[in-house]
Protein backbone atom coordinates (compact mmCIF):
# COMPACT_ATOMS: atom_id res chain seq x y z
CA UNK A 1 0.00 0.00 0.00
CA UNK A 2 1.25 3.44 -0.71
CA UNK A 3 2.03 5.89 2.26
CA UNK A 4 -0.17 8.72 2.94
CA UNK A 5 2.94 11.36 2.12
CA UNK A 6 5.93 10.37 0.50
CA UNK A 7 8.67 12.80 0.03
CA UNK A 8 11.73 11.37 -2.19
CA UNK A 9 14.94 13.63 -1.84
CA UNK A 10 13.29 16.92 -2.02
CA UNK A 11 15.89 19.83 -3.05
CA UNK A 12 15.04 23.59 -2.88
CA UNK A 13 17.52 26.33 -2.81
CA UNK A 14 16.64 29.73 -2.91
CA UNK A 15 19.38 31.51 -4.96
CA UNK A 16 22.64 29.76 -3.88
CA UNK A 17 20.99 28.91 -0.36
CA UNK A 18 20.35 25.31 -0.32
CA UNK A 19 17.31 25.24 2.19
CA UNK A 20 16.37 21.41 1.40
CA UNK A 21 19.07 18.70 0.52
CA UNK A 22 17.56 15.70 -0.37
CA UNK A 23 15.11 15.44 2.19
CA UNK A 24 13.05 11.82 2.14
CA UNK A 25 10.71 10.77 4.71
CA UNK A 26 7.32 8.42 4.35
CA UNK A 27 4.38 9.01 6.57
CA UNK A 28 1.51 6.38 6.88
CA UNK A 29 -2.26 7.31 7.89
CA UNK A 30 -2.39 8.34 11.27
CA UNK A 31 1.05 8.92 11.98
CA UNK A 32 1.92 12.18 13.97
CA UNK A 33 5.50 13.30 12.79
CA UNK A 34 7.33 15.81 14.62
CA UNK A 35 10.16 18.16 12.98
CA UNK A 36 12.54 19.78 14.91
CA UNK A 37 15.68 21.39 14.01
CA UNK A 38 17.37 24.94 14.32
CA UNK A 39 16.04 27.83 12.85
CA UNK A 40 16.84 28.41 9.10
CA UNK A 41 17.06 24.57 9.29
CA UNK A 42 14.48 24.67 6.38
CA UNK A 43 10.93 22.98 8.49
CA UNK A 44 8.62 25.45 7.22
CA UNK A 45 10.19 25.23 3.62
CA UNK A 46 9.42 21.52 4.13
CA UNK A 47 5.96 21.82 5.17
CA UNK A 48 5.44 24.79 2.21
CA UNK A 49 6.43 22.19 -0.24
CA UNK A 50 4.13 19.56 0.86
CA UNK A 51 0.76 21.68 -0.05
CA UNK A 52 3.03 23.53 -2.86
CA UNK A 53 2.95 27.20 -0.95
CA UNK A 54 6.54 26.53 -2.47
CA UNK A 55 8.02 24.46 -5.27
CA UNK A 56 10.37 22.22 -5.17
CA UNK A 57 13.52 22.27 -7.43
CA UNK A 58 14.35 18.40 -7.53
CA UNK A 59 12.37 15.32 -6.19
CA UNK A 60 8.49 14.19 -5.70
CA UNK A 61 6.10 14.32 -3.23
CA UNK A 62 3.69 12.10 -3.81
CA UNK A 63 -0.17 12.38 -1.39
CA UNK A 64 -1.78 8.97 -1.54
CA UNK A 65 0.05 7.81 -4.42
CA UNK A 66 -0.58 10.99 -6.76
CA UNK A 67 2.68 12.86 -7.22
CA UNK A 68 1.78 16.19 -6.11
CA UNK A 69 4.71 17.93 -7.75
CA UNK A 70 3.39 16.83 -11.19
CA UNK A 71 3.09 19.91 -13.37
CA UNK A 72 -0.42 19.21 -13.84
CA UNK A 73 -1.68 19.06 -10.50
CA UNK A 74 -4.45 20.91 -9.35
CA UNK A 75 -2.73 22.45 -6.55
CA UNK A 76 -6.27 24.16 -5.13
CA UNK A 77 -7.31 20.29 -5.28
CA UNK A 78 -4.37 19.10 -3.25
CA UNK A 79 -4.83 22.06 -0.49
CA UNK A 80 -8.56 20.74 0.18
CA UNK A 81 -6.52 17.34 0.89
CA UNK A 82 -3.65 19.04 3.11
CA UNK A 83 -4.69 21.70 5.51
CA UNK A 84 -2.60 24.16 7.01
CA UNK A 85 -1.97 25.98 10.84
CA UNK A 86 0.24 28.70 10.69
CA UNK A 87 2.54 30.23 13.18
CA UNK A 88 0.49 34.03 13.01
CA UNK A 89 -2.76 31.65 12.81
CA UNK A 90 -3.64 33.65 9.09
CA UNK A 91 -7.46 33.75 10.14
CA UNK A 92 -9.38 35.66 7.78
CA UNK A 93 -9.43 39.03 9.43
CA UNK A 94 -13.02 40.24 8.33
CA UNK A 95 -14.67 37.17 9.04
CA UNK A 96 -16.18 35.73 12.89
CA UNK A 97 -14.50 32.40 13.90
CA UNK A 98 -17.57 30.84 12.07
CA UNK A 99 -16.91 32.85 8.82
CA UNK A 100 -13.70 32.04 9.01
CA UNK A 101 -14.46 27.96 9.44
CA UNK A 102 -17.42 28.22 6.49
CA UNK A 103 -15.39 30.57 3.98
CA UNK A 104 -13.50 27.02 2.53
CA UNK A 105 -16.50 25.64 2.92
CA UNK A 106 -19.02 27.81 1.07
CA UNK A 107 -16.69 28.96 -1.66
CA UNK A 108 -14.15 25.90 -2.28
CA UNK A 109 -16.51 22.75 -1.60
CA UNK A 110 -19.12 24.81 -2.82
CA UNK A 111 -21.77 24.18 0.07
CA UNK A 112 -25.11 25.61 0.91
CA UNK A 113 -25.15 28.45 3.99
CA UNK A 114 -27.24 26.24 6.37
CA UNK A 115 -25.24 23.13 5.83
CA UNK A 116 -21.63 25.26 6.38
CA UNK A 117 -22.86 26.60 8.85
CA UNK A 118 -23.51 23.55 10.78
CA UNK A 119 -20.34 21.63 9.71
CA UNK A 120 -18.64 24.40 11.20
CA UNK A 121 -20.11 24.18 14.23
CA UNK A 122 -19.30 21.00 14.39
CA UNK A 123 -15.40 22.17 13.98
CA UNK A 124 -15.55 24.42 16.17
CA UNK A 125 -17.34 22.37 19.21
CA UNK A 126 -14.36 20.40 18.28
CA UNK A 127 -11.83 22.82 19.16
CA UNK A 128 -14.17 23.70 22.22
CA UNK A 129 -15.20 27.54 20.60
CA UNK A 130 -19.00 26.82 20.12
CA UNK A 131 -19.39 29.30 22.12
CA UNK A 132 -17.27 32.41 20.48
CA UNK A 133 -18.56 31.24 16.70
CA UNK A 134 -19.11 35.05 16.41
CA UNK A 135 -16.43 36.89 17.63
CA UNK A 136 -13.82 37.93 15.53
CA UNK A 137 -10.19 37.30 15.51
CA UNK A 138 -9.06 40.10 16.73
CA UNK A 139 -11.51 39.24 19.54
CA UNK A 140 -10.30 36.47 20.68
CA UNK A 141 -6.98 35.29 22.69
CA UNK A 142 -3.99 33.67 20.87
CA UNK A 143 -4.79 30.68 21.99
CA UNK A 144 -8.76 31.12 20.97
CA UNK A 145 -6.94 31.90 17.42
CA UNK A 146 -5.41 29.57 16.60
CA UNK A 147 -8.22 26.70 17.51
CA UNK A 148 -10.30 28.74 15.51
CA UNK A 149 -7.19 27.82 12.57
CA UNK A 150 -7.23 24.46 13.40
CA UNK A 151 -10.74 23.99 12.98
CA UNK A 152 -10.72 25.94 9.57
CA UNK A 153 -7.92 23.78 8.58
CA UNK A 154 -10.18 20.51 9.82
CA UNK A 155 -13.38 21.82 8.08
CA UNK A 156 -11.77 20.70 4.68
CA UNK A 157 -12.01 17.55 5.73
CA UNK A 158 -8.19 17.05 4.89
CA UNK A 159 -5.89 13.74 4.56
CA UNK A 160 -3.14 15.57 6.21
CA UNK A 161 -2.39 18.67 8.42
CA UNK A 162 0.43 20.75 8.57
CA UNK A 163 1.04 22.39 11.51
CA UNK A 164 4.10 25.20 11.40
CA UNK A 165 4.85 26.06 14.77
CA UNK A 166 1.31 26.93 15.76
CA UNK A 167 2.38 27.69 19.32
CA UNK A 168 5.49 29.57 19.01
CA UNK A 169 3.37 32.57 18.42
CA UNK A 170 1.82 31.95 22.12
CA UNK A 171 1.94 33.35 25.78
CA UNK A 172 2.95 30.49 27.40
CA UNK A 173 0.12 30.17 29.10
CA UNK A 174 -1.69 29.61 26.32
CA UNK A 175 0.29 27.25 24.71
CA UNK A 176 -1.05 24.31 26.74
CA UNK A 177 -4.65 24.97 25.15
CA UNK A 178 -3.62 24.13 21.62
CA UNK A 179 -1.01 21.26 22.06
CA UNK A 180 -4.52 19.51 24.08
CA UNK A 181 -6.71 19.88 20.82
CA UNK A 182 -3.61 18.62 18.60
CA UNK A 183 -3.81 15.75 20.78
CA UNK A 184 -7.03 15.31 20.26
CA UNK A 185 -6.71 15.19 16.92
CA UNK A 186 -3.66 13.01 17.32
CA UNK A 187 -5.88 10.44 19.20
CA UNK A 188 -8.68 10.44 16.66
CA UNK A 189 -6.51 9.16 13.52
CA UNK A 190 -5.65 12.18 12.16
CA UNK A 191 -1.97 12.59 10.32
CA UNK A 192 -0.25 15.25 11.29
CA UNK A 193 3.04 16.43 10.22
CA UNK A 194 4.11 18.91 12.50
CA UNK A 195 7.01 21.75 13.19
CA UNK A 196 7.38 22.44 16.95
CA UNK A 197 9.45 23.02 20.16
CA UNK A 198 6.57 21.65 22.16
CA UNK A 199 8.94 18.75 23.37
CA UNK A 200 6.58 17.47 25.88
CA UNK A 201 4.03 16.92 22.97
CA UNK A 202 6.60 15.41 20.83
CA UNK A 203 7.25 13.45 23.26
CA UNK A 204 3.88 12.17 24.00
CA UNK A 205 2.13 12.06 20.94
CA UNK A 206 4.32 11.88 18.01
CA UNK A 207 5.04 8.53 16.19
CA UNK A 208 7.59 9.87 14.73
CA UNK A 209 10.40 12.87 14.97
CA UNK A 210 13.08 14.13 12.53
CA UNK A 211 15.99 16.28 13.15
CA UNK A 212 16.74 18.30 10.29
CA UNK A 213 19.49 20.65 10.38
CA UNK A 214 21.27 22.47 7.48
CA UNK A 215 18.39 20.87 5.24
CA UNK A 216 19.10 17.47 5.55
CA UNK A 217 17.75 15.02 7.88
CA UNK A 218 20.37 14.11 11.00
CA UNK A 219 17.92 11.64 12.30
CA UNK A 220 14.79 10.27 12.07
CA UNK A 221 12.76 7.51 14.64
CA UNK A 222 10.56 7.26 17.48
CA UNK A 223 10.33 10.48 20.22
CA UNK A 224 12.04 8.05 22.88
CA UNK A 225 14.94 7.08 20.81
CA UNK A 226 15.88 10.71 19.60
CA UNK A 227 15.35 12.34 23.65
CA UNK A 228 16.91 9.15 25.39
CA UNK A 229 19.45 6.68 23.04
CA UNK A 230 20.19 9.01 20.43
CA UNK A 231 23.55 8.25 18.90
CA UNK A 232 24.44 11.50 17.22
CA UNK A 233 25.96 14.28 19.28
CA UNK A 234 24.00 17.22 16.72
CA UNK A 235 20.44 15.48 17.90
CA UNK A 236 21.38 15.14 21.53
CA UNK A 237 22.89 18.86 21.82
CA UNK A 238 20.02 20.53 20.04
CA UNK A 239 17.48 18.37 21.78
CA UNK A 240 18.82 19.24 25.35
CA UNK A 241 18.91 23.16 24.43
CA UNK A 242 15.50 23.34 23.22
CA UNK A 243 13.74 21.09 26.23
CA UNK A 244 16.09 23.09 28.31
CA UNK A 245 13.98 26.36 27.04
CA UNK A 246 10.90 25.14 25.99
CA UNK A 247 11.31 21.67 27.81
CA UNK A 248 8.28 21.03 30.40
CA UNK A 249 5.86 24.30 29.12
CA UNK A 250 3.18 21.73 29.99
CA UNK A 251 2.20 18.88 32.02
CA UNK B 1 -15.17 88.31 -18.03
CA UNK B 2 -12.78 89.10 -15.05
CA UNK B 3 -13.72 92.55 -15.44
CA UNK B 4 -16.96 91.51 -14.53
CA UNK B 5 -16.23 89.56 -12.23
CA UNK B 6 -14.30 92.77 -10.70
CA UNK B 7 -17.48 95.03 -11.18
CA UNK B 8 -19.64 92.94 -9.37
CA UNK B 9 -17.41 92.08 -6.40
CA UNK B 10 -16.57 95.90 -6.18
CA UNK B 11 -20.76 95.95 -5.80
CA UNK B 12 -21.11 93.68 -3.05
CA UNK B 13 -19.11 94.81 -0.15
CA UNK B 14 -22.11 95.44 1.79
CA UNK B 15 -24.29 92.35 2.94
CA UNK B 16 -27.85 93.82 1.89
CA UNK B 17 -31.17 92.11 2.97
CA UNK B 18 -32.10 92.80 -0.34
CA UNK B 19 -29.94 90.99 -1.95
CA UNK B 20 -30.34 87.68 0.34
CA UNK B 21 -34.10 87.96 -1.24
CA UNK B 22 -32.78 87.37 -4.14
CA UNK B 23 -30.88 84.42 -3.73
CA UNK B 24 -33.73 83.10 -2.10
CA UNK B 25 -35.82 84.14 -5.06
CA UNK B 26 -33.61 82.22 -7.32
CA UNK B 27 -33.32 79.47 -5.00
CA UNK B 28 -34.81 77.17 -7.86
CA UNK B 29 -32.19 77.84 -10.19
CA UNK B 30 -29.54 77.47 -7.56
CA UNK B 31 -30.82 73.73 -6.78
CA UNK B 32 -31.53 73.09 -10.18
CA UNK B 33 -27.62 73.52 -10.50
CA UNK B 34 -27.22 71.83 -7.42
CA UNK B 35 -28.85 68.58 -8.56
CA UNK B 36 -26.83 68.61 -12.02
CA UNK B 37 -24.00 68.81 -9.72
CA UNK B 38 -24.35 66.33 -7.82
CA UNK B 39 -25.13 63.64 -10.63
CA UNK B 40 -21.81 64.83 -12.08
CA UNK B 41 -20.27 63.64 -8.73
CA UNK B 42 -21.88 60.40 -8.23
CA UNK B 43 -21.49 59.55 -12.06
CA UNK B 44 -17.68 60.46 -12.14
CA UNK B 45 -17.45 58.74 -8.73
CA UNK B 46 -19.61 55.93 -10.10
CA UNK B 47 -17.46 55.57 -13.08
CA UNK B 48 -13.91 56.21 -11.35
CA UNK B 49 -15.11 52.95 -9.43
CA UNK B 50 -15.71 51.25 -12.03
CA UNK B 51 -12.50 51.92 -13.61
CA UNK B 52 -10.76 52.76 -10.91
CA UNK B 53 -11.43 49.56 -8.32
CA UNK B 54 -9.63 47.04 -11.03
CA UNK B 55 -7.06 49.27 -11.76
CA UNK B 56 -5.88 49.03 -8.84
CA UNK B 57 -5.97 45.53 -8.45
CA UNK B 58 -4.23 45.47 -11.56
CA UNK B 59 -1.62 47.52 -10.42
CA UNK B 60 -1.15 44.60 -7.25
CA UNK B 61 -1.75 41.46 -9.00
CA UNK B 62 -1.60 42.02 -12.75
CA UNK B 63 1.05 40.66 -15.28
CA UNK B 64 4.05 42.86 -15.67
CA UNK B 65 2.75 44.51 -18.99
CA UNK B 66 -1.14 45.02 -18.08
CA UNK B 67 0.49 46.74 -14.68
CA UNK B 68 2.82 48.85 -17.24
CA UNK B 69 -0.27 50.07 -19.26
CA UNK B 70 -2.64 50.65 -16.45
CA UNK B 71 0.29 52.37 -14.46
CA UNK B 72 1.15 54.52 -17.67
CA UNK B 73 -2.64 55.88 -18.25
CA UNK B 74 -2.84 57.00 -14.24
CA UNK B 75 0.28 58.82 -14.14
CA UNK B 76 -0.97 60.50 -17.52
CA UNK B 77 -4.14 61.40 -16.03
CA UNK B 78 -3.04 62.62 -12.94
CA UNK B 79 -0.43 64.67 -14.46
CA UNK B 80 -2.93 66.63 -16.36
CA UNK B 81 -4.85 69.27 -15.33
CA UNK B 82 -8.58 68.77 -15.55
CA UNK B 83 -9.39 71.56 -17.14
CA UNK B 84 -7.14 70.11 -20.19
CA UNK B 85 -8.83 66.79 -19.60
CA UNK B 86 -12.05 68.38 -20.50
CA UNK B 87 -10.58 70.39 -23.47
CA UNK B 88 -9.49 67.37 -24.99
CA UNK B 89 -12.90 65.61 -24.55
CA UNK B 90 -14.69 68.52 -25.65
CA UNK B 91 -12.90 70.14 -28.61
CA UNK B 92 -10.47 66.89 -29.56
CA UNK B 93 -12.58 64.19 -29.17
CA UNK B 94 -15.90 65.18 -29.62
CA UNK B 95 -17.91 62.36 -28.14
CA UNK B 96 -20.48 63.69 -26.71
CA UNK B 97 -22.14 66.98 -25.05
CA UNK B 98 -20.72 68.95 -22.18
CA UNK B 99 -22.06 66.86 -19.63
CA UNK B 100 -20.70 63.53 -20.92
CA UNK B 101 -17.61 65.28 -21.41
CA UNK B 102 -17.50 66.08 -18.04
CA UNK B 103 -18.53 62.46 -16.75
CA UNK B 104 -15.95 60.98 -18.68
CA UNK B 105 -13.27 63.28 -17.54
CA UNK B 106 -14.03 63.24 -14.33
CA UNK B 107 -14.75 60.14 -14.00
CA UNK B 108 -11.27 59.01 -15.57
CA UNK B 109 -9.25 61.42 -13.64
CA UNK B 110 -11.34 59.76 -9.99
CA UNK B 111 -10.53 56.74 -11.39
CA UNK B 112 -6.26 57.27 -11.90
CA UNK B 113 -6.72 58.25 -8.35
CA UNK B 114 -8.93 55.61 -7.11
CA UNK B 115 -6.52 53.32 -8.02
CA UNK B 116 -3.75 54.67 -6.18
CA UNK B 117 -6.40 54.42 -3.32
CA UNK B 118 -7.20 50.75 -3.69
CA UNK B 119 -3.87 49.57 -4.47
CA UNK B 120 -2.72 51.05 -1.20
CA UNK B 121 -5.14 49.03 0.69
CA UNK B 122 -4.78 46.04 -1.38
CA UNK B 123 -1.41 46.56 -0.35
CA UNK B 124 -2.02 46.83 3.25
CA UNK B 125 -3.70 43.39 3.34
CA UNK B 126 -0.87 41.36 4.85
CA UNK B 127 0.88 38.32 2.75
CA UNK B 128 -0.83 35.96 5.76
CA UNK B 129 -4.20 36.61 4.33
CA UNK B 130 -3.81 35.34 0.88
CA UNK B 131 -1.81 31.94 2.48
CA UNK B 132 -4.47 31.32 4.66
CA UNK B 133 -7.13 32.06 1.48
CA UNK B 134 -4.54 29.66 -0.77
CA UNK B 135 -4.07 27.16 2.35
CA UNK B 136 -7.99 25.94 2.15
CA UNK B 137 -7.76 25.81 -1.43
CA UNK B 138 -8.86 28.95 -2.79
CA UNK B 139 -7.38 29.80 -6.22
CA UNK B 140 -5.80 32.96 -6.33
CA UNK B 141 -8.94 34.65 -7.59
CA UNK B 142 -11.19 33.54 -5.07
CA UNK B 143 -8.65 34.94 -2.34
CA UNK B 144 -8.38 38.25 -3.86
CA UNK B 145 -12.43 37.82 -4.60
CA UNK B 146 -13.35 36.65 -0.97
CA UNK B 147 -10.73 37.90 1.35
CA UNK B 148 -8.40 40.63 -0.10
CA UNK B 149 -10.92 42.94 -1.80
CA UNK B 150 -13.25 42.81 1.40
CA UNK B 151 -10.39 43.48 3.94
CA UNK B 152 -9.55 45.99 1.48
CA UNK B 153 -12.60 48.13 0.88
CA UNK B 154 -13.12 48.61 4.01
CA UNK B 155 -9.36 50.10 4.47
CA UNK B 156 -10.48 52.48 1.49
CA UNK B 157 -13.63 54.45 2.70
CA UNK B 158 -11.30 56.95 4.02
CA UNK B 159 -9.31 57.98 1.30
CA UNK B 160 -12.36 57.52 -1.07
CA UNK B 161 -13.98 60.00 1.23
CA UNK B 162 -11.14 62.37 0.47
CA UNK B 163 -11.64 61.34 -3.03
CA UNK B 164 -15.41 61.95 -3.23
CA UNK B 165 -15.11 65.51 -1.97
CA UNK B 166 -12.73 66.50 -4.52
CA UNK B 167 -14.63 65.09 -7.36
CA UNK B 168 -17.50 66.94 -6.00
CA UNK B 169 -15.52 70.44 -5.75
CA UNK B 170 -13.70 69.99 -9.11
CA UNK B 171 -17.29 69.72 -10.94
CA UNK B 172 -17.17 72.91 -10.64
CA UNK B 173 -14.46 73.40 -13.32
CA UNK B 174 -17.25 72.10 -15.89
CA UNK B 175 -18.32 75.41 -16.37
CA UNK B 176 -15.64 76.28 -18.13
CA UNK B 177 -17.01 73.65 -21.03
CA UNK B 178 -20.95 75.28 -20.30
CA UNK B 179 -22.10 72.39 -17.97
CA UNK B 180 -24.98 73.84 -16.23
CA UNK B 181 -23.72 73.02 -12.48
CA UNK B 182 -23.94 74.99 -9.53
CA UNK B 183 -21.77 77.52 -10.11
CA UNK B 184 -22.10 78.02 -13.92
CA UNK B 185 -26.02 78.96 -12.66
CA UNK B 186 -24.57 81.12 -9.45
CA UNK B 187 -22.47 83.01 -11.67
CA UNK B 188 -25.18 83.74 -14.18
CA UNK B 189 -27.31 84.84 -11.12
CA UNK B 190 -24.97 87.73 -9.76
CA UNK B 191 -24.56 88.67 -13.65
CA UNK B 192 -27.79 89.46 -13.43
CA UNK B 193 -27.71 90.88 -10.15
CA UNK B 194 -24.01 92.27 -9.46
CA UNK B 195 -24.62 93.70 -5.98
CA UNK B 196 -25.68 90.10 -4.68
CA UNK B 197 -21.80 88.74 -5.70
CA UNK B 198 -21.54 87.65 -2.22
CA UNK B 199 -24.71 86.37 -1.18
CA UNK B 200 -24.69 84.17 -4.39
CA UNK B 201 -21.41 82.91 -3.66
CA UNK B 202 -21.98 82.58 0.24
CA UNK B 203 -24.81 80.34 -0.61
CA UNK B 204 -23.58 78.22 -3.60
CA UNK B 205 -20.47 77.48 -0.62
CA UNK B 206 -22.92 76.39 1.68
CA UNK B 207 -24.47 73.82 -0.53
CA UNK B 208 -21.16 72.38 -1.53
CA UNK B 209 -20.17 72.26 2.34
CA UNK B 210 -23.98 70.79 2.61
CA UNK B 211 -23.15 68.09 0.08
CA UNK B 212 -19.41 67.86 1.50
CA UNK B 213 -20.64 67.01 5.17
CA UNK B 214 -23.72 64.50 4.15
CA UNK B 215 -21.34 62.75 1.62
CA UNK B 216 -18.51 62.10 4.52
CA UNK B 217 -21.03 61.21 7.07
CA UNK B 218 -22.40 58.86 4.80
CA UNK B 219 -19.68 57.00 3.86
CA UNK B 220 -18.35 57.49 7.67
CA UNK B 221 -22.01 55.49 8.95
CA UNK B 222 -20.73 52.83 6.01
CA UNK B 223 -17.69 52.28 7.51
CA UNK B 224 -18.96 51.88 11.23
CA UNK B 225 -21.52 49.65 9.87
CA UNK B 226 -19.19 47.30 7.80
CA UNK B 227 -15.91 48.00 10.39
CA UNK B 228 -14.67 44.83 11.99
CA UNK B 229 -12.88 44.35 15.56
CA UNK B 230 -9.41 45.19 14.44
CA UNK B 231 -6.19 44.12 16.71
CA UNK B 232 -5.94 47.93 17.46
CA UNK B 233 -9.66 48.42 18.50
CA UNK B 234 -9.91 45.71 21.19
N1 LIG C 1 10.82 33.01 0.32
C1 LIG C 1 12.13 32.90 0.62
N2 LIG C 1 13.06 33.56 -0.09
C2 LIG C 1 14.38 33.46 0.20
N3 LIG C 1 14.86 32.74 1.21
C3 LIG C 1 13.99 32.06 1.97
C4 LIG C 1 12.58 32.11 1.73
N4 LIG C 1 11.96 31.33 2.64
C5 LIG C 1 12.93 30.84 3.41
N5 LIG C 1 14.15 31.26 3.03
C6 LIG C 1 15.43 30.90 3.65
O1 LIG C 1 15.51 29.51 3.72
C7 LIG C 1 16.09 29.10 4.95
C8 LIG C 1 15.17 28.12 5.63
O2 LIG C 1 13.99 28.81 6.02
P1 LIG C 1 12.79 28.13 6.76
O3 LIG C 1 11.77 29.17 6.99
O4 LIG C 1 12.36 26.90 6.06
O5 LIG C 1 13.51 27.73 8.13
P2 LIG C 1 12.85 27.22 9.46
O6 LIG C 1 13.55 25.95 9.81
O7 LIG C 1 11.38 27.16 9.34
O8 LIG C 1 13.28 28.33 10.48
P3 LIG C 1 12.49 28.95 11.73
O9 LIG C 1 12.68 28.00 12.87
O10 LIG C 1 13.19 30.23 11.99
O11 LIG C 1 11.06 29.13 11.35
C9 LIG C 1 16.34 30.35 5.74
O12 LIG C 1 17.71 30.65 5.65
C10 LIG C 1 15.52 31.40 5.06
O13 LIG C 1 16.19 32.64 5.10
MG1 LIG D 1 9.78 28.26 10.18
Amino acid sequence: MNPLLRLDSVYKSYGDEEVLRGVSLDMEVGDVEVVVGPSGSGKSTLLRCVNRLTEIDDGDIYLDGDRVTAPDTDVNELRRDVGMVFQDFNLFAHKTALGNVTLGLRRVRGMGKVEAREKAMEHLDQVGLGDQADSYPAELSGGQKQRVGIARALAMDPKLILFDEPTSALDPELIGEVTEVMRDLASGGMTMLVVTHEMTFAREAASTMTFLDQGEIVERGPPEQLFDRSERKRTREFLSRITARHGDAQP
Amino acid sequence: MLQALADASFGAVVLQSGDWGFVFENADYLLEGTLTTVLLTVASVLLGFLVGFPAGVVEVYGGRVLRAIVGTAGVVLRGTPILVIFFFGYFVFRFGGAFETAIVGLGLRSAAYQSQIFRGSIQSVSEGQMEGARSVGMSKLEAIRWVVVPQALRRSIPGFQNEMTIVLKDTSIAYAIGVAELLTLSRELFIQETTAVMEVFLFASAIYFVLTFTTNRGLDYLGQYYGIPTEESV
